[in-house]
């Protein structure tokens, strides 16, 4: 084999020239990039990426160049050396993939009183978004609930928890946030997003 | 990834709004049913039925926990039982009735429909047995719902079946005077019935169908309620206009019916069954908040039958249309906007308030997928004027080549403005004012054929 693969975390304050940036230093390492992630929060750029480069990159070859970006904000790279498996990327969700959504007025611990009930039923977390706007904080979990044998159960021991937790928790399986939301998902709703 | 703006968006829209599956209804075919007996054709007929539905209700309520979505009503339609039962006599009819209930009872499904006749164009002596049997297999059972077709855009309307039917609908709310003449809201008329429609009293199994299918109505007029006043209140009444509120009602709709192909489409898989249509209509029910009446309201009438309910109605069923066909592989039914009186709280304020009335609730079914719909009437109109006002409503169906049906129910013993209450999802009402009363008796007596329109010849 004469090519490795990277995986790249880079973090900045947002500003216009960073994806160019990066890309440069991907290009002048001869890297092939291949999947790549990137979002905005709170006026921070972040994204994920995964190239492929000859034998002789380094991670610190990529960490100097990445160091040497001029710019007026400083930009983080974290880079690892790893193989990737993109067929396990491209598997489609499972088919009993839920979306948990639970808001309530914002205080600390929220996430970990829902992550906590989601580890002790063996439920993994695929996804998650929190938004806090006035004081209302939402949380929105899309889980694989296929461990889960009773639904029914599982509905009651929710609602008991958004009772002690005063919040207002709603499960709800994916395939319905599919079909009302996206056009051209046939049926089941359950393609890789 | 997830949006999650779009996620509660659909949240609000499931666990605020009402949102729901209205109904799932398995159509059934019962023609290979028929033996040289009544009673083993009887005994057929509840075989098949408990074969192919024996799990239905079950299996419907787990995909409503699966989904979080809920099913509010599971039924049966079969094929029209005149055909079932040809050649069978008046007390056979009766039986095949009994027959018909026991079966829906041993699934535990509350409504099934299709003790039906098609007789739009002429009746057979069997047809003629079949109409005669209606009143008393109506009173002896409890679930069963019956439906006539008497007009077609294709056949015209056969107004001696119309004739029949006026008489009909008094003797059925004669038997049940002790229920406000319930009986009658079991019983509905019809021009053009579809045969996959899901809604009852018509719903029946079309012998144009598979041996059996699943149908689904969707519903929502609380969701669309519910989107319209947040929109105006988001965006400013002053910014928006009439074009901007359809094409709000589309994508709410479109949303809709989707939730409803998808559980009905899981029913069906589950239970191992064709898919049959998505039925995209707004069917209102007495609850507060669920209400046809009310998006009319929010259109900007202060009371429906006010001038203007008619262009409204128009337009919220198009829009409704428009929005449930892209989101559905195969639409079907009624898929429109239903106006029940008694069935829809603002419709019944309306009618007390003498703002809605008869010939403006017939107005408006000149635009929407139904008609004169569980529509009070006082116990003393005769059958001749109740023949008339179903006349009236095959001719705008016919005409208009569309759906159009009639449920009036003479209320024994009450007069106008008296209420009359049937409870759950029947509803209440003031009983509606009908003018013109003892007039008709010369049309009716006629008989024969209104012959079908001249553009029905396009053959």
């Amino acid at each position: 084999m004469n090519s490795k693969q990277f995986v790249i975390s880079v973090m900045s304050k947002d500003r216009p020239g960073i994806i160019a940036d990066i890309a440069t230093v991907i290009y002048h390492n001869n890297g092939d990039l291949a999947d790549l992630n990137q979002s905005v929060l709170g006026g921070y750029f972040t994204m994920m990426l995964i190239a492929e480069f000859e034998q002789t990159v380094t991670e610190e070859i990529l960490k100097e160049a990445f160091a040497k970006i001029e710019s007026d904000t400083v930009l983080e790279a974290i880079i690892k050396e790893a193989v990737v498996d993109f067929e396990d990327a491209d598997k489609a969700l499972p088919g009993e993939t839920y979306v948990v959504t639970a808001q309530g007025k914002n205080r600390k611990g929220l996430v970990k009183v829902l992550g906590d009930f989601f580890y002790g039923n063996r439920i993994n977390v695929l996804d998650l978004v929190t938004v806090k706007r006035d004081e209302i904080y939402t949380m929105i979990f899309q889980v694989d609930l296929t461990p889960i044998v009773s639904m029914r159960e599982l509905r009651d021991e929710l609602a008991d928890l958004a009772k002690n937790e005063n919040l207002e928790v709603v499960l709800q399986h994916n395939d319905i946030y599919m079909a009302t939301n996206e056009v051209g998902t046939a049926y089941g709703f359950n393609q890789k997003k | 990834m997830l949006r999650s703006d779009q996620i509660m968006a659909t949240v609000e829209m499931v666990q605020k709004e009402n949102l729901d599956v209205r109904t799932v209804t398995m159509g059934i075919n019962l023609l290979d049913c028929r033996q040289n007996t009544v009673e083993d054709t009887c005994k057929r007929v509840e075989e098949k039925i408990a074969r192919y539905a024996g799990t239905f209700v079950e299996t419907c309520e787990e995909v409503a926990v699966k989904y979080g979505i809920p099913v509010i009503n599971k039924r049966i339609s079969v094929t029209p039982a005149a055909l079932v039962g040809a050649g069978f006599t008046k007390d056979e009819f009766i039986l095949l009735a009994k027959s018909l209930d026991n079966a829906a009872e041993n699934v535990g499904v509350d409504i099934l429909g299709g003790f039906t006749a098609h007789v739009e164009k002429g009746m057979t002596a069997s047809d003629r047995e079949f109409m005669a049997s209606v009143p008393e297999a109506l009173a002896v059972t409890k679930r069963l719902c019956a439906s006539i077709n008497v007009g077609s855009s294709h056949k015209g309307i056969n107004m001696d079946a119309v004739a029949m039917v006026g008489h009909t609908v008094k003797e059925l709310a004669e038997q049940t005077a002790e229920s406000g003449g319930f009986g009658a809201a079991k019983f509905v008329v019809f021009c053009n019935q579809p045969g996959d429609n899901p809604f009852m009293a018509g719903a029946i199994h079309g012998v144009e169908e598979a041996d059996v299918v699943l149908n689904v109505g969707v519903s929502g007029p609380g969701v669309i309620a519910r989107s319209l006043e947040k929109m105006i209140n988001n965006v400013g009444r002053e910014n928006l206009k009439l074009d901007d509120i359809a094409e709000e009602i589309k994508q709410i709709t479109f949303r809709v019916t989707r939730c409803g192909e998808l559980i009905g489409r899981q029913v069906s898989k589950e239970l191992g069954i064709e898919f049959g249509v998505v039925d995209l209509s707004l069917a209102p029910t007495p609850k507060i908040g669920d209400s046809v009446g009310e998006i009319l309201q929010i259109l900007g009438v202060d009371d429906v039958g006010a001038p203007g309910s008619t262009a409204i109605v128009a337009m919220l069923n198009d829009a409704v249309k428009k929005g449930g066909i892209f989101a559905s592989k195969a639409v079907g039914g009624l898929s429109g906007a239903f106006i029940p009186v008694m069935e829809d709280s603002v419709l019944a304020d309306a009618v007390e308030k003498g703002a809605l009335t008869i010939e403006k609730l017939e107005a408006m079914t000149c635009v929407c997928s139904v008609g004169l719909d569980m529509v009070p009437i006082p116990g003393d109109v005769d059958a001749a004027t109740i023949s008339a006002i179903i006349a009236d409503e095959m001719a705008i169906g016919m005409v208009n080549n569309k759906t159009t049906a009639a449920r009036l129910i003479p209320v024994p013993g009450k007069m106008a403005g008296e209420i009359v209450s049937f409870g759950g999802l029947f509803g209440k009402s003031p009983i509606m004012e009908v003018r013109n009363v003892n007039k008709s008796g010369r049309f009716i007596a006629w008989g024969g054929r209104i012959p079908a329109p001249i553009h029905s010849f396009k053959n």
